[in-house]
Parts: C-alpha cells; structure tokens; sequence
C-alpha cells in the first residue's frame, strides 16, 4: 500500500462514515427515517441502489439515508459521495470497511459499529478478523490517549517518501 | 512540548534499551533516538511489556496484513484527533 492514492481514499472512508453516523445517531430519534413510500420516487430509487449495494433485505434502508431523503437531491449527491468512498479502488471493500468499523467503535456510534460489522461479516471477515480490528482499535486508542496526555510531538511526521504519482484523476480512472 | 521530560536512550537500563532495539525492528527505520512512545513504555516496562506484546499481536499479519492494520490504526489516531 504505497502512495498517497490509498491514504485518501482511507480519508474519504473515514469521513463520509462519521458523516453518515452523526445524521444516525444525533437524529433519527427526532427526525425518523423515511420508508420508500414517504420519500418519494427519487428516494426510493436510491433506497433500492443502497440496499443492493450493501446486500440488505429489501425494505431496509441505512438509517442516515432514510433521514436526509427529506431532500432527495442532498440525499442524492451524498449517495454519490458514500458509493464512492466504498467503492473498490486502491483499497479493497473489505479494508474499506474496517477502517469504518473501528472508527465508528473509537466514536461510539451506535449506527455505525453495528452496520460496519455487519458488513465486515458479510464480506467474509471472521471473528478472528473482527478481533484483529477490535485490538489495532483499542490499543491506538490507549496510545493515542497516553501520547495527548504527555503532549508527544509525532517522531514519522517527516519520514513519510514524497509520492510522485500525481491526482488520480489526471492519469487514470 | 511534553508535559515529561523524554529520556534519552542512554538514561534507561541496559534491558530496556535492549527493548528500543526491538522496537527499531518493528518500526525497520533508524531513529536518531528511538520513538517518544517507545521511551515512555520503556518507563515502566511492567505496564509498557504487556501493552507492546498485545500491539505486536493485535498489529501482526492475519485476515489483514500488517499495512492495512497501519492504516486502520491511523484512522482511529484521526478519530482520536491524535497528531502522533
């Protein structure tokens, strides 16, 4: 996993999952998802786009799409965004979905560690694969703490090699 | 600037800088003086040797290599708004 490519796509991983888990978990109570029929044809279609997407039971909806699909051009472009960051390119789904499990469990997201894991396992990651996400969450998040409480200055700020490969979109995709 | 002073290398006993030599291992680079964290878990290595041993096995190669369990742990020093 070298060059800059991957890091990006991890970043857009990272911050489309707690995108999606904010809307979940500080909204769906007062603002309850839709179902297809309230949301209307554009919605729906989306609806059933997510749903093969993520192999889910027809009729379930990821909560924070059924949320925001009170204004399905939003909906719609944000879908475009979350496709995008999951889709497979330098990194694979199932990476892809790690890093969004062990970010929803370091946010405490109750939409977000549930779903992720959900589709971590259907991506064919075992329980032993669960718990190798679980440790490199749980351990980075004793160092990270102890490295905030003593104020440590990172010691691999600077070591990273300069990556020449240039903005994908200028030479491929 | 730290809240402690980080001891050089050379202030630590002879088995925990034996501990630095791994942990340049596990890094494969030369730090001038070995990682800040490093030097911290070598301060008290009751608590530094089981929390290194259980990195070293959550970070091993398994259902995920090794690079991809970097990139996760990265991702949560993110969502720690950690910048180290």
């Amino acid at each position: 996993m070298t060059g800059d490519d991957c890091w990006y796509e991890a970043a857009f991983v990272v911050g489309i999952t707690n995108a999606l888990n904010v809307v979940a978990d500080g909204l769906a109570a007062t603002l309850p998802p839709l179902d297809a029929g309230a949301a209307g044809p554009e919605a729906a279609a989306i609806f059933a786009e997510a749903q093969a997407f993520y192999g889910l039971p027809a009729g379930e909806v990821p909560t924070p799409l059924a949320v925001v699909a009170r204004d399905p051009a939003y909906l719609a472009d944000l879908w475009g965004a979350v496709k995008r960051a999951f889709a497979e390119r330098r990194l694979s789904g199932r990476l892809k979905e790690a890093v969004a499990f062990a970010v929803s469990l370091t946010t405490r997201s109750a939409f977000g560690t549930p779903f992720h894991l959900g589709q971590l396992r259907r991506l064919g990651v075992g329980d032993p694969g669960v718990m190798e996400i679980v440790g490199v969450t749980q351990m980075f998040s004793s160092y990270t703490k102890i490295a905030d409480t003593l104020q440590l200055s990172s010691d691999m700020a600077d070591i990273a090699p300069v990556d020449s490969s240039g903005v994908p979109d200028t030479h491929r995709d | 600037m730290p809240t402690v002073r980080l001891r050089d290398a050379s202030e630590y006993p002879e088995p925990a800088r034996r501990l630095f030599e791994l942990s340049r291992q596990w890094f494969a680079y030369d730090f001038k003086e070995p990682p800040a964290m490093s030097r911290v878990m070598a301060w008290d290595p009751h608590f530094g040797g089981p929390h290194g041993r259980a990195m070293k096995r959550a970070m091993a190669p398994g259902e995920f290599s090794r690079a991809e369990k970097e990139m996760v742990a990265a991702a949560v020093s993110g969502a720690n708004a950690c910048t180290y």
